[in-house]
């Protein structure tokens, strides 16, 4: 985003910082994608907010369920035959966002927008977020491992 | 001996893989979910070093580690801490801790063992014949 207020501009700070949380940690090439993320039936998303006097909102990464999994696979490095239950995946989902959301936090403090994140949070199923009044929304897609997936930032600046 | 390596952290995912990047050494990694866990983890095996994340929920790291200096049979076990802030602020915050390293998420393998190996001794497991 780049708002009025601020020199802050969220499209090339998560062009940057999500490719190298996919490179660095999992070795996997994730390379922006123009096209959209159809509402999946098994989806996969991690969450973490973020807050402080003058920024609020929350940073996702929306997953479908098979390349949830096969990051995960790719992350604990599984082998052949060995499956990653659900709750490694959801916690794969939390902890890209956590790295993500806190890589996203590092660069607003680093523009002097002091804030801080939560604790990441796995959320499933297939939903939209919707953002109350006044909430700038972004979503930047990314293409992995022949499919796609979507980070979305809802920002709020005060 | 195996060197012993305490990760505290309440991402099951970094615990794994401090556990999968260490699998290769003489080394045993034990596991704690938040502070309150780590220092009785801490108290219990004296660990040769801990990997301390900062936010977690119950007791963040920075509490964990103020306690840890606290008491004197657990003040002088060496600290790394793990943090997925990157920012000027955290790294100055993380520098006044006083501990012996950090490291920013995302990590490669190969960057984890380089800061742990200057503080214990990692030994490669023998490879069978």
């Amino acid at each position: 985003m780049t708002n009025t207020t601020t020199n802050f501009h969220t499209a090339q700070h998560i062009g940057e910082i999500v490719p190298n949380v996919f490179d660095t940690m999992l070795g996997l090439r994730a390379a922006i994608a123009t096209a959209s993320l159809e509402t999946l039936p098994e989806r996969v998303s991690g969450a973490i907010g973020i807050a402080g006097e003058t920024v609020t909102g929350t940073a996702y990464i929306h997953l479908s369920e098979p390349l949830a999994r096969e990051i995960t696979h790719a992350l604990l490095q599984c082998t052949a035959g060995q499956d990653a239950g659900d709750s490694d995946v959801n916690d794969v989902g939390g902890e890209l966002s956590n790295m993500i959301g806190c890589g996203l936090k590092s660069r607003l403090n680093d523009a002097d927008i002091v804030c801080a994140v939560s604790s990441p949070a796995a959320i499933r199923g297939a939903f939209a977020v919707e953002s109350p009044p006044g909430v700038h929304a972004e979503k930047f897609h990314f293409a992995c491992l022949g499919a796609r997936f979507a980070v979305e930032v809802h920002q709020q600046l005060n | 001996m195996p060197a012993k390596i305490l990760s505290v952290d309440d991402s099951k995912t970094i615990r794994m893989i401090v556990k999968r990047t260490f699998a290769p050494y003489e080394a045993t990694v034990l596991e704690a979910g938040n502070g309150e866990e780590g220092l009785a983890t801490a108290a219990a095996e004296k660990p040769d070093l801990i990997i301390l994340d900062i936010t977690m929920p119950v007791m963040d790291g920075v509490t964990m580690l103020g306690k840890l200096k606290e008491d004197p049979e657990l003040k002088g076990i060496p600290v790394i801490m793990l943090t997925a802030e990157s920012g000027r602020e955290n790294v100055t915050f993380i520098a006044k801790l006083g501990v012996r390293d950090y490291l920013v998420k995302p990590f490669k393998d190969e960057q984890l063992i380089e800061k742990v190996s200057r503080v214990v001794t990692l030994t490669p497991k023998a490879v069978a014949a």
